[in-house]
């Protein structure tokens, strides 16, 4: 990977409309950090989950493509939406395309398989209890 | 025999080869350059971080804040704030 910015633009745009995508399906925060970890993957992503301005409604995506690592990180009210095993399965689609160089590819859909995931079915007819 | 060779020779045998293998290399490597740097697996990693959709507004230090008793199922962070957490791993 040659110096200077980790993504084109399209390749931004196109992550950014996945993360739009998965918060209004879910109604929860999603954020995406692409880099080195300080320390160990996990508590440097609990870090940054830590950061966020809402952490408890918050995923978190973490890839560090120099250690090969991927960390999804789920807040605790995020964590009733969307389950580990919910959040394994997208890791494992992520993780086949980022074996192949396709970091922007992986992303997209990951997240989109998150927000997916977190998705929240409306309630039908909680204003209208005569109609029960 | 070199002194021989008139501007039109030379034109012709040196001047359109590297004509041809300039635009052949051109259009092979036009897509990469098009589409940017590409990731590849087991190479370093000389990008800056990016974080999309990332903290809005600047929080209190952890470090000030009271520390809170630990519970069955949190995890500590290095900052010392105890949340309890959800997720997954991977690697390739």
């Amino acid at each position: 990977m040659p110096a200077g910015d980790a993504f084109t633009p399209d390749q931004l745009y196109d992550i950014e409309k996945a993360v739009r995508h998965a918060e209004e399906t879910s109604g929860l925060h999603f954020s995406v950090y692409v880099g080195g970890a300080d320390s160990e993957t996990r508590p440097f992503a609990l870090e940054l989950l830590n950061e966020l301005d809402d952490p408890d409604r918050s995923v978190l995506v973490y890839v560090d493509p120099a250690g090969r690592r991927l960390e999804i990180v789920t807040g605790a009210i995020a964590k009733r939406q969307l389950s580990d095993s919910s959040a394994g399965l997208a890791a494992l689609t992520m993780q086949t395309s980022f074996a192949t160089g396709d970091l922007t590819g992986g992303l997209v859909t990951g997240v989109q398989q998150l927000g997916d995931h977190a998705h929240l079915p409306k309630l039908l007819h909680a204003n209208e209890p005569h109609k029960q | 025999m070199i002194a021989e060779l008139s501007g039109h020779t030379l034109l012709v045998f040196v001047g359109i080869p590297v004509l041809v293998v300039a635009v052949v290399a051109l259009l092979v490597f036009s897509s990469s350059i098009a589409s940017g740097p590409r990731y590849r697996p087991g190479l370093s990693w000389w990008a800056p971080p990016v974080w999309i959709n990332g903290p809005t507004a600047t929080k209190p230090d952890p470090a000030h804040l009271p520390e809170l008793p630990g519970a069955p199922g949190t995890t500590a962070t290095a900052a010392g704030v105890a949340r309890t957490t959800g997720g997954a791993s991977a690697s390739w």
